[in-house]
């Protein structure tokens, strides 16, 4: 029976994106039911919101949903999308493994790490004044409930992954209240956890070790701004957001995005990489328990690479349905 | 030129607050949890921020008898953060 899945074809590129996965999908025989819903700048020019709440009301019930780019307006009241779906949705785990990929040449050799990113809380719920007319003040939020549910589904994740060691990730030597908070969460919630390895680190060092011991890493659990900026300098260290893969996950809910922006200047080139949201598709598969796809697809998105079919943020000349089109000879081969 | 519209009040529950709508030239225009408009009956709430506003200027005193009324009512507040106009723009965030 084929799967239920809400689609966000997305803004700028984000349709030549989908329609790269969408034929890889098929290649690969797995049978998605795709459940077109709307968001982003088509919404603003309607004069609707940019995620309208009957998308908002789809996703919660179908439970899945995968996300091409969108762009954010700018200007006066406009709002992120993206951020409206993790904060509407609930969506407190934003996902962000980096792992080496063949054929993508980078100084980091043998990197597999997986971020864990708070994702509704700290600056992000965005919470700002003018105190005085030149003094601005920002909000950092931090509860325990949400230290709990992103440290949890770390240690979670990495023994269900065979994963073995958790590092908290933190600045409670400045912030002492509130990433204090997350620090003592973090020890106590180790403590369950005996059958992995676990310590914290303060977020400088951390990005400092990342670029210098990254082999030693293996899953990292942090706050949302920390998440932010340590897993798109991961991202950096795999090869860039062109093939970074994302996954946002609440209770009930999740929702596979590439983490890249839309890309705008290239809308209709036919030139985008589309790896990042093909690898957040096949995240989506292994939540959908089509393990196989997952691989098979993995697979032969890595044989292409290998034989130097890329796009050009990788040096190559490959057009994004050209390298859509070389997978899937890989599957069929 | 800065002139006081309200006020976000933030309460010490894990609950849905249930406060007034209206208070004085004051309307509650929203209950939110972490930068989240939440609606009633909503779990997982930590600190609600109340914001309570008014389009014509308020005063110190205007705010103080709201947060009186809301601690009459059986809520305890743990922060009050008043609410600028700059130059006739509203000089604070909005929730989503």
């Amino acid at each position: 029976m084929a799967h239920k899945v809400c689609l966000i074809r997305g803004d700028g590129t984000g349709p030549e994106l989908v329609s790269a996965v969408e034929t890889v999908f098929r290649a690969a025989n797995v049978a998605i039911d795709w459940v077109e819903v709307e968001a982003g700048l088509a919404c603003v020019e309607a004069g609707k919101p940019i995620v309208p709440d009957e998308t908002i009301e789809k996703i919660r019930e179908v439970g899945i949903g995968l996300k091409a780019p969108m762009t954010t307006p700018i200007g006066k009241g406009s709002v992120s999308p993206n951020v409206t779906l993790r904060k509407r949705l609930d969506l407190y785990a934003c996902v962000r493994p980096v792992f080496s990929l063949p054929g993508v040449e980078t100084p980091f050799k043998n990197l597999d790490i997986v971020i864990f990113r708070e994702n509704t809380e700290d600056l992000y719920a965005q919470i700002e004044y003018m105190a005085t007319e030149t003094v601005a003040h920002s909000v950092k939020v931090i509860s325990e409930s949400g230290c709990e549910k992103i440290i949890r589904a770390a240690f979670e994740y990495a023994r269900k992954n065979g994963r073995k060691k958790v590092v908290g990730v933190h600045k409670a030597n400045i912030m002492k209240v509130a990433d204090g908070l997350f620090l003592r969460t973090f020890k106590r919630i180790s403590e369950e956890y005996p059958d992995i390895e676990s310590w914290d680190n303060i977020v400088d060092n951390q990005c400092m070790q990342l670029v210098t011991k990254w082999s030693i890493y293996d899953v990292l659990v942090t706050l949302n701004l920390y998440g932010d900026i340590v897993s798109d300098l991961a991202a950096g260290m795999m090869g860039g957001l062109g093939v970074a893969p994302g996954a946002n996950f609440g209770t009930n809910c999740a929702v596979f995005e590439a983490v890249h922006g839309s890309a705008p200047k290239y809308t209709g080139m036919n030139k985008v990489n589309p790896t990042a949201l093909l690898l957040s598709g096949t995240l989506m598969l292994d939540h959908l328990g089509e393990t196989k796809a997952r691989a098979d697809i993995e697979g032969a998105l890595k044989a292409t690479l290998m034989k130097g079919v890329k796009t050009y943020d990788l040096g190559g000349s490959a057009t994004t349905s050209g390298f859509a089109e070389a997978i899937c000879s890989e599957l069929k081969g | 030129m800065m002139s006081l519209h309200g006020v976000d009040v933030y309460l010490n529950t894990s609950e849905f607050p249930n406060l007034p709508q209206e208070v004085g030239s004051f309307s509650l225009i929203f209950v939110a949890s972490r930068g989240t408009r939440m609606k009633p009956g909503a779990t997982d709430i930590a600190w609600p921020q109340c914001r309570y506003f008014s389009e014509t200027e308020v005063t110190d005193q205007d705010i103080e008898n709201l947060v009186a009324k809301i601690n009459a009512a059986g809520f305890q507040w743990t922060k009050c953060q008043k609410l600028f106009k700059i130059d006739g723009v509203n000089a604070f965030s909005q929730p989503y």
